[in-house]
């Protein structure tokens, strides 16, 4: 079963290599036999890919330490769940999970890619053969995961105990569906410019593959997020860690793509700029890998002593950035611009907003990649961290997110800015009651707090107008109204979601930076604590023995009002013999949006326990927020519009010519 | 054989997947006019759809129908792609089609065969547990007595047997915590409290501490004759530096052990070490210090026993550099000896007594030293 998955694995790096030149050689010869290769030949890679990943898990699912892999991420007392998640919590699994996404996307093109041009098919299908090819070269030269050992070992060197958690499950998948995602986006700007034209039908193919790795995306960064902030035990939701930069950096990039696409898709306008996003976008995915992947965070110099791999995934950056951005500046003046428009106008509103998240990513990318340089350059290790970010990205971000109700109720190509201010009055109002509530009534506020509540306010209550303007609130009857509301295409109701969620993430990052309230306190078992209105009372240390690990769970109760204890807390301190490494388990407790969040801290000689307690006001709504942005891009892809573009043969061409043509 | 079956169809399969679409009948395409007729149709559409609901002007609205309309006019007169299907396949295409078709099985097959092991089959650990005991290894085996013990915890002979194995293993962690479960389940016993302490100090690489200090004493009490326990807490004197009291321990041992004690030649020969000032020769030569030690104690035995022999090696250096230095030459040999390198013992012993002189007091204790360890010079 091992060796049938690595030959797989080989397998499909024969086929890729097929996927890359044949199509393309179809395309150039207008050879119908050869471009038709691509299809089942991605199909056929994902299968043969899909094998030998499952041989992987299943090698690491019955601990086969025959494989070096295995032994070095897995233990056989491990639950079966880590054991399972073992295969993607190291750096050879998560590449084959890698190229597993890819050339799932790849097949997905090839499925359901029927209604393209053939020619653009084939172009797609041949650069993401080329990505795969690339990575599969990668895996088997660099970071084969099928290397054996022989005689095996009896068992292993334990998985780490950090990713020894559920986040392990869900986070590397959803971020590299988004990363990946990309990589679609990617290949149809390759695509349309080494064919050196844009079908009208580019955006509409472009703009679903852009929602879905963005939803991927959006949920892979909360989801990481929520992780950090329950295992590490800091209890902070976002560190501007190079590795969340990493990720954060073709998020802002998509988020930019994802509007510029909506111009593209319904005025034909911003090709150019749409297609270079898209190249962008996708090379700061293939930079976020290079950066997590090829140790170069951990030290330049490190990264010099064994640099493999690195030298290898650089390659594979300069090849793929340098060529499709060479290959841009070759072809692009040959591609026509679309619709006109005035500034003032939907289309101008999504243009700004794109100078505003080119910009934000910009100073990510300067942010992130800065330290690398002074360090190779100077042998100094720098950090950039929060107090750069603060200073640099959130004064571009407060701005946008001012502007953001205004873009959805502008009119396309020309716009009314006066009459969408009086729509967004009563928005407006709110928001600014928001703010005098907050400064006046929550102690400890400061105007930055109130300013914070009330932008979230505008943002919320700006997404609800955009649905109600649209519905005709105030202009017609209720019952015509509900009707109008439903009849609405999704696209309008995700957008209003998108905005909506991103104004309930803002509301908790506001919650919980300027309402929160931290104690650090050593406790005796029967001690009581307050903070910000909860009593809780330590009731003591308990040792327990897990599969793999032995823990001290300290247990805390929450007192009601009445005196009686009304809930349970527990934080532990997990040790874990065969890696000899301890983790800390901290203790949350849900509270309406907010949460109770303690960590355990170590314990003294009279049997006092340092304890870190947080009170986090509003803090769920971060991630509750992104989970209804993603709900937003789900929306938008169910939308109608998105699954035009095939010719139907129902209607002869001609009379449709005739019957556009008269207005 | 199974294995290459598999890889024979599988290969089948991937070369039919380029095979069949270059052998079929082409299909014939639509040209992309075609694709963008649709859409600016679809446009057109949605265009009057915002227009009703009020999303453009009126004559921002006629303008972008314009628009549309003069692209769909733009698609007319470039003309649909001429149908390719019909013309026959060019001397390079079917030479991209017969290149792609080799490919596959040879870059598989030749791949493959440079990276691959083919004969070596999957041995998950359950199924290496369930075969017969007599093929096992040690390592099997003992991985099976911890299976057995992870079902069934409290079986405290089970730990007993093990503990001393783990011992052997130089798994000074687990055989620890083995001897204290059966401490825990069966009861106290001399040779149980011995080979815990005899655990603590393996983990802290042979020092003594003071948990397996209450280790040895705790055997002590209960059997005031066990060897283990006595010996090692000499040891802990001497490395206190209570040289004196260390000696007195030992010679008492001496006099009490029968003729026939395997600990008699241990005890000899720490006598025999414990005549040189330790002390002193700490600083030239020194051992492992806590902080390896204690990373010592959390590596597997592959990567113990490599900084073992760095730690070695870097005796041997100094001494090289430094060699009047009677106790580091001493420990360099025993060291070569525990580890099995009975040659390179036997040439540090030449190096020793040449650097001193052949007839010198240190030659006599090296070659007295070495003949103890079973240890005799060639030159």
């Amino acid at each position: 079963m091992v060796e049938t998955g690595h030959f797989a694995l080989v397998l499909a790096f024969a086929l890729s290599l097929v996927q890359t030149i044949v199509p393309l050689f179809g395309a150039r010869l207008n050879n119908q036999r050869l471009m038709a290769v691509g299809g089942p030949v991605a199909v056929t890679g994902f299968a043969l890919t899909a094998l030998s990943f499952a041989a992987l898990a299943s090698a690491y699912a019955s601990s086969d330490f025959s494989l070096a892999n295995v032994w070095e991420n897995s233990h056989s007392l491990q639950p079966m769940i880590y054991k399972i998640t073992g295969t993607w919590g190291n750096h050879e699994g998560s590449m084959l999970l890698w190229v597993l996404i890819l050339t799932f996307f790849g097949a997905l093109v090839a499925a359901f890619g029927s209604n393209l041009p053939a020619s653009l098919r084939a172009n797609v299908l041949a650069v993401q053969g080329a990505i795969g090819a690339a990575f599969f070269l990668f895996i088997l030269a660099t970071s084969n995961p099928f290397i054996r050992l022989n005689p095996a070992p009896i068992e292993g060197r334990d998985l780490n105990p950090i990713l020894q958690d559920l986040g392990l499950a869900i986070h590397p998948p959803l971020l590299y569906l988004g990363y990946v995602g990309f990589s679609i986006c990617f290949s149809f700007s390759v695509a349309a410019l080494i064919e050196g034209r844009i079908d009208a039908s580019w955006a509409r193919w472009v703009r679903p593959w852009t929602l879905v790795a963005w939803m991927f995306l959006t949920g892979g960064i909360a989801m990481g997020s929520y992780w950090a902030y329950y295992e590490l035990g800091w209890g902070g939701f976002w560190f501007w860690d190079p590795v969340e930069n990493a990720s954060f950096m073709p998020w802002l990039a998509g988020t930019a793509l994802l509007h510029s696409a909506i111009v593209m898709e319904k005025r034909s306008a911003l090709k150019i700029w749409t297609l270079l996003l898209a190249i962008l976008t996708f090379s700061l995915s293939l930079l976020g890998t290079f950066l997590v992947r090829s140790g170069v965070l951990t030290s330049v110099h490190a990264f010099a002593t064994d640099p493999t791999r690195g030298v290898f995934i650089l390659c594979i950056l300069t090849l793929f950035i340098g060529g499709s951005l060479a290959l841009f500046a070759l072809r692009a003046s040959r591609l026509t611009a679309g619709g006109l428009f005035h500034p003032i106008s939907r289309e101008g509103a999504l243009v700004l907003n794109n100078l505003f998240l080119t910009t934000a990513t910009a100073t990510v990318l300067v942010g992130t990649l800065y330290p690398l340089v002074v360090e190779a350059l100077s042998d100094d290790k720098i950090s950039v961290g929060a107090p750069f970010f603060n200073l640099t990205f959130a004064p571009l971000m407060v701005p946008l997110l001012v502007m953001v109700p205004f873009g959805p109720l502008l009119a396309w190509k020309r716009g009314d800015i006066l009459a969408v201010a009086q729509r967004l009055m009563t928005a407006f109002a709110a928001a600014l009651l928001a703010m005098l509530v907050t400064a006046l009534f929550i102690s400890g506020a400061t105007v930055l707090a109130a300013l914070g509540v009330g932008l979230a306010v505008w943002l919320v209550l700006g997404a609800l107008t955009d649905l109600a303007v649209k519905a005709g609130l105030g202009n017609v009857a209720t019952g015509i109204m509900v009707r109008r509301l439903l009849g609405l295409p999704r696209s309008v109701f995700g957008t209003a979601l998108a905005h909506l969620g991103l104004g309930l993430t803002v509301l908790g990052i506001v919650g919980t930076l300027c309402f929160g309230t931290e104690k650090i306190l050593s406790m005796h078992p029967g001690e009581t604590v307050d903070l910000s209105g909860h009593t809780l009372r330590f009731a003591g240390i308990y040792p327990a023995q897990g599969p793999n690990f032995s823990e001290d769970r300290g247990r805390f109760e929450l007192i009601g009002p009445a005196g009686n204890p009304v809930g349970e807390i527990s934080s532990a301190k997990r040790f874990y013999p065969v890696r000899q490494m301890t983790t800390t388990e901290s203790g949350i407790k849900t509270l309406g949006l907010s949460q109770l969040y303690i960590s355990l801290g170590d314990e003294g000689k009279d049997g006092a326990v340092v304890v870190r307690l947080w009170w986090k006001p509003l803090v769920t709504l971060i991630w509750g927020g992104a989970l209804v942005m993603m709900a937003g891009a789900a929306m938008s892809l169910m939308d109608r519009r998105l699954r035009v573009g095939a010719p139907s043969r129902r209607r002869k061409q001609a009379d449709a010519a005739a019957t556009a043509i008269s207005p | 054989m199974l294995f290459w079956v598999i890889a024979a169809i599988l290969t089948l399969g991937a070369s039919l997947a380029v095979l069949l679409p270059l052998a079929g009948g082409a299909k014939s395409a639509s040209p992309s006019g075609d694709h963008d007729l649709e859409v600016y149709r679809d446009q057109l559409t949605e265009l009057d759809r915002d227009a009703a609901r009020g999303l453009i002007q009126p004559a921002e609205a006629a303008e972008a129908r314009a628009e549309i309309a003069r692209r769909i006019l733009r698609l007319d007169t470039a003309g649909p792609v001429a149908g390719s299907s019909a013309r026959p396949a060019s001397a390079m295409a079917r030479l991209v089609a017969t290149a792609a078709v080799l490919a596959v099985p040879l870059v598989s097959w030749g791949l493959y065969s440079q990276i691959g092991s083919p004969d070596l089959p999957s041995q998950p650990l359950a199924e290496r547990l369930a075969k017969n005991p007599a093929d096992s290894s040690v390592d099997e085996l003992v991985a099976r007595a911890e299976a057995h013990l992870a079902a069934n915890p409290s079986d405290g002979r089970g730990w007993d047997v093990l503990a001393p194995v783990y011992l052997r293993m130089q798994r000074f962690t687990d055989a620890a915590a083995a001897y204290r479960n059966a401490i825990r389940l069966d009861g106290d016993s001399a040779a149980r409290q011995a080979g815990l302490g005899e655990a603590i100090a393996g983990a802290a690489g042979g020092i003594v501490s003071a948990d397996a200090q209450d280790a040895f004493e705790a055997a002590l009490k209960l059997d005031p004759a066990n060897a283990k326990a006595s010996f090692y807490l000499a040891m802990g004197l001497a490395q206190e530096g209570r040289d004196k009291e260390a000696e007195a321990a030992w010679q008492a041992m001496l006099a009490r052990l029968a003729p026939d004690s395997p600990w008699r030649g241990a005890v000899e020969q720490a006598l025999a070490k414990s005549g040189a000032p330790e002390v002193a020769s700490a600083t030239d030569a020194k051992g492992p210090d806590a902080a390896d030690v204690g990373a010592a104690s959390s590596m597997s035995p592959q990567d113990r026993e490599a900084m073992i022999n760095t730690m070695v090696a870097g005796l041997d250096d100094k001494l090289r550099q430094n060699p009047r230095d009677p106790e580091g030459w001493m420990r360099l040999v025993r060291s070569y000896v525990v580890l099995g390198k009975a040659d390179q013992a036997r040439a540090a012993l030449g190096r020793a007594i040449a650097v001193f002189g052949a007839g010198s007091e240190e030659a006599k204790k090296f070659t007295a030293f070495a003949a103890s360890l079973g240890l005799t010079a060639t030159e």
